[in-house]
Protein backbone atom coordinates (compact mmCIF):
# COMPACT_ATOMS: atom_id res chain seq x y z
CA UNK A 1 0.00 0.00 0.00
CA UNK A 2 0.91 3.39 -0.76
CA UNK A 3 0.51 5.90 1.63
CA UNK A 4 0.71 9.95 0.00
CA UNK A 5 0.42 12.73 2.16
CA UNK A 6 -3.10 14.83 1.65
CA UNK A 7 -1.43 17.41 -0.37
CA UNK A 8 -0.41 14.64 -2.65
CA UNK A 9 -3.49 12.93 -2.60
CA UNK A 10 -5.12 13.82 -6.35
CA UNK A 11 -1.35 14.02 -7.66
CA UNK A 12 -1.16 9.93 -6.89
CA UNK A 13 -4.51 8.76 -7.37
CA UNK A 14 -4.34 10.67 -11.15
CA UNK A 15 -0.91 8.77 -11.42
CA UNK A 16 -2.64 5.90 -10.96
CA UNK A 17 -4.83 6.14 -13.79
CA UNK A 18 -2.30 7.65 -15.96
CA UNK A 19 -0.57 4.38 -15.76
CA UNK A 20 -3.55 2.22 -16.82
CA UNK A 21 -5.09 1.74 -13.34
CA UNK A 22 -8.37 2.93 -14.95
CA UNK A 23 -10.70 0.64 -12.98
CA UNK A 24 -12.18 2.00 -9.82
CA UNK A 25 -12.90 -0.43 -7.51
CA UNK A 26 -13.14 1.26 -4.15
CA UNK A 27 -12.93 3.84 -1.55
CA UNK A 28 -12.69 3.48 1.88
CA UNK A 29 -11.96 5.12 5.27
CA UNK A 30 -10.95 3.39 8.46
CA UNK A 31 -11.04 5.09 12.21
CA UNK A 32 -7.40 4.27 12.98
CA UNK A 33 -7.71 5.76 17.09
CA UNK A 34 -5.34 3.65 19.38
CA UNK A 35 -2.68 2.68 17.19
CA UNK A 36 -2.52 6.82 15.08
CA UNK A 37 -4.37 9.40 15.64
CA UNK A 38 -6.01 9.71 12.00
CA UNK A 39 -8.37 8.65 9.74
CA UNK A 40 -7.22 6.47 6.92
CA UNK A 41 -8.24 7.39 3.42
CA UNK A 42 -7.88 4.04 1.23
CA UNK A 43 -8.99 3.94 -2.66
CA UNK A 44 -8.34 0.57 -4.52
CA UNK A 45 -8.00 1.05 -8.32
CA UNK A 46 -7.25 -1.95 -10.74
CA UNK A 47 -5.84 -2.70 -14.57
CA UNK A 48 -8.75 -4.94 -16.19
CA UNK A 49 -6.72 -5.13 -19.56
CA UNK A 50 -3.48 -6.33 -18.06
CA UNK A 51 -4.76 -8.16 -15.10
CA UNK A 52 -2.35 -6.25 -13.19
CA UNK A 53 -2.74 -6.43 -8.83
CA UNK A 54 -5.22 -4.20 -7.88
CA UNK A 55 -3.53 -0.99 -6.40
CA UNK A 56 -4.04 0.79 -2.75
CA UNK A 57 -2.99 4.12 -1.77
CA UNK A 58 -4.01 5.81 1.57
CA UNK A 59 -3.17 8.90 3.12
CA UNK A 60 -3.73 9.65 6.74
CA UNK A 61 -6.12 12.56 7.80
CA UNK A 62 -5.71 14.13 11.02
CA UNK A 63 -8.73 13.19 13.75
CA UNK A 64 -8.95 17.05 14.66
CA UNK A 65 -9.47 18.28 11.09
CA UNK A 66 -9.94 15.15 8.67
CA UNK A 67 -10.20 17.14 5.06
CA UNK A 68 -8.61 15.37 1.36
CA UNK A 69 -9.27 16.08 -1.68
CA UNK A 70 -12.13 14.95 -4.00
CA UNK A 71 -10.83 12.44 -6.49
CA UNK A 72 -14.42 12.05 -8.24
CA UNK A 73 -12.50 14.51 -11.11
CA UNK A 74 -10.46 11.39 -11.82
CA UNK A 75 -12.61 8.49 -10.97
CA UNK A 76 -16.09 9.55 -11.29
CA UNK A 77 -17.31 6.53 -9.27
CA UNK A 78 -15.52 7.54 -6.54
CA UNK A 79 -17.80 10.04 -5.26
CA UNK A 80 -20.75 7.50 -3.77
CA UNK A 81 -18.22 6.36 -1.83
CA UNK A 82 -16.58 9.49 -0.93
CA UNK A 83 -19.98 10.54 0.42
CA UNK A 84 -20.05 7.37 2.59
CA UNK A 85 -17.26 7.73 4.52
CA UNK A 86 -17.99 11.66 4.56
CA UNK A 87 -21.20 11.11 6.40
CA UNK A 88 -19.86 8.04 8.37
CA UNK A 89 -16.72 9.31 9.43
CA UNK A 90 -17.28 12.90 9.10
CA UNK A 91 -14.52 13.54 6.28
CA UNK A 92 -14.59 16.60 4.14
CA UNK A 93 -13.91 15.76 0.74
CA UNK A 94 -13.03 19.35 -0.78
CA UNK A 95 -14.58 19.70 -4.29
CA UNK A 96 -16.53 16.77 -3.61
CA UNK A 97 -20.52 15.62 -3.57
CA UNK A 98 -22.07 17.37 -0.01
CA UNK A 99 -25.60 15.51 -0.42
CA UNK A 100 -25.92 12.25 2.11
CA UNK A 101 -26.02 9.09 0.67
CA UNK A 102 -27.04 6.31 3.26
CA UNK A 103 -28.29 8.36 6.51
CA UNK A 104 -31.73 10.67 6.57
CA UNK A 105 -31.17 14.85 6.66
CA UNK A 106 -32.06 14.85 10.62
CA UNK A 107 -29.24 12.55 11.57
CA UNK A 108 -26.25 13.82 13.63
CA UNK A 109 -23.18 12.08 14.75
CA UNK A 110 -20.67 9.83 12.96
CA UNK A 111 -21.10 6.29 13.84
CA UNK A 112 -18.16 4.76 12.28
CA UNK A 113 -16.02 6.38 14.27
CA UNK A 114 -14.97 4.59 17.08
CA UNK A 115 -15.37 6.75 19.97
CA UNK A 116 -19.31 7.27 18.66
CA UNK A 117 -21.64 5.93 21.22
CA UNK A 118 -24.60 4.58 21.45
CA UNK A 119 -25.84 6.88 23.77
CA UNK A 120 -29.54 5.08 23.82
CA UNK A 121 -28.00 1.70 25.03
CA UNK A 122 -26.34 3.30 27.84
CA UNK A 123 -29.85 3.84 29.90
CA UNK A 124 -30.95 0.20 28.71
CA UNK A 125 -30.23 -2.82 30.93
CA UNK A 126 -28.18 -5.24 28.16
CA UNK A 127 -29.01 -8.64 28.74
CA UNK A 128 -25.65 -9.76 28.41
CA UNK A 129 -24.75 -7.99 31.55
CA UNK A 130 -25.58 -11.38 34.01
CA UNK A 131 -23.16 -14.44 34.27
CA UNK A 132 -23.87 -17.96 33.50
CA UNK A 133 -26.25 -19.32 36.12
CA UNK A 134 -27.45 -15.42 37.33
CA UNK A 135 -30.79 -14.73 37.96
CA UNK A 136 -29.73 -10.77 38.00
CA UNK A 137 -26.43 -9.38 37.21
CA UNK A 138 -24.56 -9.22 40.15
CA UNK A 139 -21.76 -6.35 40.34
CA UNK A 140 -18.74 -8.51 39.74
CA UNK A 141 -15.06 -7.94 38.83
CA UNK A 142 -15.31 -9.19 35.94
CA UNK A 143 -18.57 -6.82 34.39
CA UNK A 144 -19.12 -6.82 30.72
CA UNK A 145 -20.10 -4.33 28.72
CA UNK A 146 -21.88 -4.34 25.57
CA UNK A 147 -19.75 -3.27 22.13
CA UNK A 148 -20.70 0.68 21.89
CA UNK A 149 -21.30 1.37 25.05
CA UNK A 150 -18.59 2.07 26.68
CA UNK A 151 -18.03 1.87 30.75
CA UNK A 152 -19.68 4.36 32.74
CA UNK A 153 -16.91 5.26 34.58
CA UNK A 154 -15.12 6.48 31.47
CA UNK A 155 -18.14 8.02 29.57
CA UNK A 156 -21.11 9.20 31.91
CA UNK A 157 -20.44 8.44 35.36
CA UNK A 158 -17.70 11.27 34.84
CA UNK A 159 -18.48 14.09 37.59
CA UNK A 160 -18.87 16.91 36.00
CA UNK A 161 -15.98 18.68 37.34
CA UNK A 162 -13.66 16.17 35.55
CA UNK A 163 -12.64 16.95 32.23
CA UNK A 164 -14.01 14.30 29.82
CA UNK A 165 -12.64 11.07 28.35
CA UNK A 166 -10.50 11.69 25.65
CA UNK A 167 -11.99 10.04 22.11
CA UNK A 168 -9.33 7.09 22.51
CA UNK A 169 -10.37 6.25 26.07
CA UNK A 170 -13.74 6.27 24.64
CA UNK A 171 -13.36 4.35 21.61
CA UNK A 172 -11.07 1.37 23.77
CA UNK A 173 -13.61 0.95 26.38
CA UNK A 174 -16.73 0.78 23.70
CA UNK A 175 -15.23 -2.33 22.06
CA UNK A 176 -17.68 -4.60 24.12
CA UNK A 177 -15.97 -7.48 26.73
CA UNK A 178 -14.88 -7.36 29.88
CA UNK A 179 -14.43 -4.01 32.10
CA UNK A 180 -10.03 -4.11 32.48
CA UNK A 181 -9.25 -2.54 35.59
CA UNK A 182 -8.33 1.40 34.48
CA UNK A 183 -5.11 3.06 35.52
CA UNK A 184 -5.52 5.93 37.27
CA UNK B 1 -31.42 -21.76 -2.51
CA UNK B 2 -32.19 -22.42 1.02
CA UNK B 3 -34.61 -25.07 2.15
CA UNK B 4 -37.40 -23.48 4.31
CA UNK B 5 -35.60 -25.73 7.24
CA UNK B 6 -32.56 -23.06 6.73
CA UNK B 7 -34.49 -20.11 5.96
CA UNK B 8 -34.76 -17.31 8.56
CA UNK B 9 -38.37 -17.64 10.01
CA UNK B 10 -37.61 -18.60 13.50
CA UNK B 11 -35.36 -19.52 16.14
CA UNK B 12 -35.50 -22.51 18.40
CA UNK B 13 -34.04 -23.50 21.25
CA UNK B 14 -33.20 -26.86 22.46
CA UNK B 15 -33.18 -26.77 25.53
CA UNK B 16 -31.28 -29.84 26.72
CA UNK B 17 -28.04 -28.81 24.98
CA UNK B 18 -28.34 -25.19 26.35
CA UNK B 19 -25.27 -24.83 29.22
CA UNK B 20 -26.71 -21.14 30.19
CA UNK B 21 -22.97 -19.98 28.95
CA UNK B 22 -24.59 -16.14 27.72
CA UNK B 23 -22.84 -15.97 24.86
CA UNK B 24 -26.19 -15.79 22.92
CA UNK B 25 -27.04 -12.85 24.80
CA UNK B 26 -24.03 -11.37 24.06
CA UNK B 27 -23.49 -11.28 20.93
CA UNK B 28 -27.26 -10.14 19.72
CA UNK B 29 -26.95 -7.15 17.86
CA UNK B 30 -30.40 -5.97 18.92
CA UNK B 31 -30.63 -7.26 22.26
CA UNK B 32 -33.32 -9.40 21.76
CA UNK B 33 -32.47 -12.98 24.05
CA UNK B 34 -32.75 -12.98 27.49
CA UNK B 35 -31.69 -15.63 29.98
CA UNK B 36 -31.71 -16.33 33.40
CA UNK B 37 -30.18 -19.36 35.20
CA UNK B 38 -29.14 -20.55 38.78
CA UNK B 39 -26.51 -23.12 39.86
CA UNK B 40 -27.16 -26.46 42.00
CA UNK B 41 -24.75 -28.70 43.01
CA UNK B 42 -24.14 -31.95 40.76
CA UNK B 43 -25.75 -34.63 42.84
CA UNK B 44 -24.51 -38.62 42.72
CA UNK B 45 -20.81 -37.83 42.14
CA UNK B 46 -18.85 -40.41 43.12
CA UNK B 47 -17.60 -40.94 46.28
CA UNK B 48 -14.88 -38.50 47.41
CA UNK B 49 -15.12 -36.16 44.39
CA UNK B 50 -14.97 -32.55 44.83
CA UNK B 51 -18.10 -30.38 44.74
CA UNK B 52 -19.71 -29.57 41.08
CA UNK B 53 -21.88 -27.12 40.55
CA UNK B 54 -24.38 -27.05 37.22
CA UNK B 55 -26.27 -24.15 35.53
CA UNK B 56 -29.66 -24.62 35.08
CA UNK B 57 -32.13 -22.55 32.80
CA UNK B 58 -34.42 -20.82 34.13
CA UNK B 59 -35.83 -18.72 31.57
CA UNK B 60 -35.05 -17.57 27.84
CA UNK B 61 -37.27 -15.18 25.95
CA UNK B 62 -36.49 -14.23 22.24
CA UNK B 63 -38.28 -10.66 21.11
CA UNK B 64 -39.43 -11.27 18.27
CA UNK B 65 -39.97 -7.26 17.90
CA UNK B 66 -36.40 -6.70 18.15
CA UNK B 67 -35.07 -9.67 16.75
CA UNK B 68 -33.65 -9.13 12.83
CA UNK B 69 -33.10 -12.21 12.24
CA UNK B 70 -29.43 -12.13 11.41
CA UNK B 71 -28.55 -15.73 12.80
CA UNK B 72 -25.46 -14.60 15.10
CA UNK B 73 -26.35 -16.78 17.84
CA UNK B 74 -27.18 -19.61 15.67
CA UNK B 75 -23.91 -18.72 14.58
CA UNK B 76 -21.98 -18.25 17.88
CA UNK B 77 -23.71 -20.95 20.11
CA UNK B 78 -20.74 -23.22 21.20
CA UNK B 79 -23.20 -25.96 21.66
CA UNK B 80 -25.50 -25.90 19.12
CA UNK B 81 -28.63 -25.05 20.93
CA UNK B 82 -29.71 -22.74 19.04
CA UNK B 83 -31.57 -23.54 15.23
CA UNK B 84 -33.32 -22.12 12.76
CA UNK B 85 -36.47 -23.44 11.74
CA UNK B 86 -39.20 -23.55 9.09
CA UNK B 87 -42.34 -22.11 10.84
CA UNK B 88 -42.48 -17.95 10.99
CA UNK B 89 -42.64 -16.25 13.99
CA UNK B 90 -46.35 -15.25 15.07
CA UNK B 91 -47.93 -12.59 14.63
CA UNK B 92 -49.11 -10.49 17.07
CA UNK B 93 -51.08 -7.15 18.46
CA UNK B 94 -48.95 -6.05 20.91
CA UNK B 95 -44.91 -5.73 20.82
CA UNK B 96 -45.05 -7.73 24.86
CA UNK B 97 -46.82 -10.43 22.77
CA UNK B 98 -44.23 -11.00 20.79
CA UNK B 99 -41.85 -11.93 23.63
CA UNK B 100 -41.71 -15.33 22.84
CA UNK B 101 -40.92 -17.70 25.99
CA UNK B 102 -39.05 -20.72 25.05
CA UNK B 103 -38.48 -21.49 28.60
CA UNK B 104 -40.67 -20.14 31.06
CA UNK B 105 -39.45 -18.16 34.33
CA UNK B 106 -40.66 -19.90 37.69
CA UNK B 107 -43.43 -19.19 39.28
Amino acid sequence: MIEVAPKDWITAVNGLRVDGFEYFDWLGCVDEIGRRECFRIVLVVRNLAEGAEPRMVSCPLPRTDPRIDSVRGVYAGAAWHEREAAELFGVEFMGGERRRLLLNSEFEGTPLRKDEVLAARTGMDWPGAKEPGETEPSPSRRRMVPPGVPDPAVWGDRAAMQPGADPAEVAESAVGGRVRRRRT
Amino acid sequence: MSSPESAHRWIRLIEPACTSCMICARECPSWCISIASHTQPVESLPAGARDRTLNVLDHFAIDWSRCMYCGICVEECPYDALEWAGEPTQAASTSDALVEEMVQPPS
